[in-house]
């Protein structure tokens, strides 16, 4: 994995969410509480001077880790983050996809309109997926969510045009540019909390957090920031497979990305 | 690492995707799971199997051969790494191939020496499309030279086509390298194929590792230009923030802010929530000034008062690139902003030549000299003195219609 130059990533960053903000008027952002979201949310303090200045929803189905649930609380409070938390149902004849994907979304459909958020921030990068490395720094999707990926808007030279459909919202990619181990240079870097899961204990780690019903942890002996970054630099294995809903039926990703899941 | 960025660029099926897809297999920079995919739906689809499916995720891509949006992948080649930019190769999808190749310092161009195919119209104008938006390095690589026997008779037709197309468009061919390859049986990648004893030349990936280490041309004057964003709260004032275009802004430093004509100086810097005493170019930073701006500073840009090449326009002079049909009336954005303008064009140029059309001719694809009446003013200036605020993107009702470089500013 190529390890790339994080002061420029974290300058693309800034400029992004910055933009999003003078932009559009009622910004929101996504928390899972994982390395991404957390990521996201240490640089807008750089961008803001110590402050984020939006909400950050939690959609909660409930079954979180442990560990999760007290990262948030402890992360919520030392950053003084505007929590939003939002629950989210999850059926026992649904699993993997349909479940992050269909409750996790009507639960943010329901929140989004409650508020009117017209832009939300959601730490996708380019080298997680085939399909998210098709996605624009800022990326319309209509009032039931759909993305529109047949007819994306064009974006170049800092204009992120995306006329807004006046029922719909925008999504706000500003780690696109990152690659899994620039999360690990950046944490290591910034110093920035970390929710415990990720390191290993009795030879297990997680590499990327869902709920506990869909993720497996994987192999490792990575204890640490610098383990971690060991570990990524050697490996062949895809970060996600440890998810189950990507290795479920062929293009769940583009079905699901289509129908506005994050 | 530095990551070079490298667009694609030629007509659709010459072979742009199955060249990363190749890029990616034999550099081992993807892993095993993404080639097994790949694999997988290509004898779905009752195919050989194609490594443009690694770039190419989309279903509708796979069934229909042919990319439709751009994206990026990477890849480590020795003491060098680049990120390849996928574009649809497909006239009607411009507009997706322009939103990839403006984040490209190369370009890389991709001519099919198979007899059906050979230079197209598309080759062409996604060559003159690149030297607009700025980029002007340049590789040819001469694909599928499997179908046509390894011949270098047919290399060396094309080259000497080409050649004189860049010449006619400004281009010293001279400087541009050619190579021949088969980016399906990866050919000529990163290895000299047995195939070609008679190219002397070195394997891609060299020239792509020489091209990098070449130093790129500086594209600005050095002038210091903030263009802001807008402003944000911080204690009990209100901050500009932006981003450095050029040059350095200093705490102490007299500066006067366009269009909106204000003068003032800066009593404090921030860049990454770090209080400093100077931010250099592509630094976020947040401003403080000793006078507060009042109203809307979004698109506005911090100049250093002394500075004279630093004026308000209406009036701007400039090459187009015509993706739709434009006249009367359009949309510009310019640097986050968006103003109304009124087009009258000079004079067409036939992209796939260089040479002038007729004023009838058909706009689309084609590139034209116009001049832009704007409703507002704008801090407007030659592409050559500054490349942020010398460029333009136009829409026509809500339909991308082009882009443009500016060449003059003020009445003519
Ligand atoms: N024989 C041969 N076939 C090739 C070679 N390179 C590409 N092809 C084939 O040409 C076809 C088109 O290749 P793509 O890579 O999809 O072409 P593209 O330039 O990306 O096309 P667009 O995305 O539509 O612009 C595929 O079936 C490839 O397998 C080559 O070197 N030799
Ligand atoms: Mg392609």
């Amino acid at each position: 994995m190529i390890k790339q130059d994080i002061n420029e990533l974290e300058e693309r960053s800034i400029f992004v969410i910055r933009e999003a903000k003078s932009k559009f008027k009622n910004v929101a952002a996504l928390w899972s509480m994982g390395k991404d979201s957390t990521t996201m949310l240490a640089i807008a303090r750089k961008a803001f001077l110590g402050k984020v200045p939006f909400p950050v929803i939690h959609i909660d189905n409930g079954i979180d880790f442990p560990e999760t649930y007290k990262f948030r609380e402890d992360l919520a409070r030392k950053w003084k983050l505007d929590l939003m938390v939002v629950d989210s149902e999850v059926k026992p004849d649904l699993s993997g996809a349909a479940c992050c994907g269909a409750n996790k979304s009507i639960a943010l459909k329901k929140v989004m309109e409650k508020y009117g958020f017209d832009a939300l921030i959601v730490s996708i990068r380019r080298d997680e997926h085939g399909i998210r490395a098709k996605e624009r720094y800022v990326s319309p999707r209509d009032r039931n969510f759909k993305w529109n990926y047949k007819n994306q808007p064009a974006e170049m030279w800092n204009d992120y045009s995306s006329s807004l459909d006046s029922k719909g919202h925008v999504r706000i990619h500003p780690l696109l540019d990152f690659n899994e181990i620039d999360i690990w240079q950046y944490i290591k870097k910034n110093k920035v909390p970390i929710n415990p899961l990720y390191f290993s204990r009795n030879g297990l780690r997680y590499r990327s957090l869902g709920c506990t019903h869909c993720t497996t942890a994987i192999k490792s002996g990575a204890r640490n920031v610098d383990d971690i970054i060991k570990e990524l630099e050697t490996t062949g294995i895809e970060e996600r497979s440890g998810r189950d809903q990507d290795k479920e039926k062929e293009y769940v990703m583009q079905k699901l990305r289509a129908l506005g899941y994050m | 690492m530095i990551i070079n960025r490298v667009t694609l660029l030629g007509h659709k099926d010459h072979g742009k995707s199955t060249l990363i897809g190749s890029m990616l297999i034999t550099t081992r920079s993807v892993s095993e799971e993404r080639i097994a995919e790949a694999k997988s739906q290509s004898k779905k689809l009752g195919r050989k199997f194609e490594p443009g499916f690694i770039l190419d995720s989309f279903s509708e891509e796979r069934k229909g051969g042919l990319t439709i949006d751009t994206s990026r992948a990477q890849v480590k080649y020795r003491d060098s790494a680049f990120e390849f930019i996928d574009v649809p190769g497909h006239e009607e999808l411009i507009k997706n191939m322009i939103s990839g190749a403006s984040y490209a310092k190369f370009a890389l161009l991709i001519v099919s020496a198979n007899k059906d195919e050979g230079i197209r119209p598309q080759t062409k104008r996604h060559i003159y499309l690149s030297r607009m938006l700025g980029i002007d390095k340049l590789i040819v690589a001469v694909n599928k030279m499997d179908t046509v026997g390894y011949s270098k008779d047919r290399f060396e037709r094309i080259r000497k086509e080409l050649s004189e197309f860049l010449e006619k468009i400004g281009v010293e061919s001279r400087s541009v390298h050619f190579v021949p390859i088969s980016a399906y049986g990866s050919e000529n990648l990163s290895k000299k194929s047995p195939n070609m004893h008679w190219y002397k030349g070195k394997p891609l990936l060299e020239l792509m590792r020489e091209m990098a280490k070449k130093k790129a041309g500086d594209s600005s004057d050095g002038n210091m230009r903030v263009i802001l964003q807008g402003s944000m709260p911080h204690e009990q004032d209100s901050l500009l923030i932006g981003s450095v275009a050029s040059g350095t802004i200093k705490v102490g430093g007299k500066i006067k802010v366009l269009p909106i004509n204000f003068n003032s100086k800066v009593a404090a810097l921030f860049v990454k929530g770090v209080k400093k005493k100077t931010a250099n170019v592509s630094e976020n930073v947040a401003i403080k000034l000793a006078r507060q701006v009042t109203g809307d500073s979004k698109g506005s840009v911090v100049y250093d008062a002394a500075f004279k090449g630093a004026k308000n326009t209406r009036n701007i002079g400039a090459l187009v690139f015509i993706v739709k049909k434009i006249k009367g009336q359009v949309r510009i954005k310019f640097n986050g902003i968006e103003l109304s303008g009124k087009v009258s064009i000079n004079k067409l140029i036939d992209t796939t030549t260089g040479f002038e059309i007729g004023p009838r001719s058909a706009q689309q694809l084609n590139a034209a000299i116009v001049d832009i009446k704007l409703d507002r003013d704008i801090p407007a200036e030659p592409f050559t003195s500054s490349r942020e605020l010398g460029r333009f993107v136009i829409y026509q009702g809500d339909k991308f219609s082009g882009i443009g470089i500016i060449n003059s500013v003020g009445k003519r």
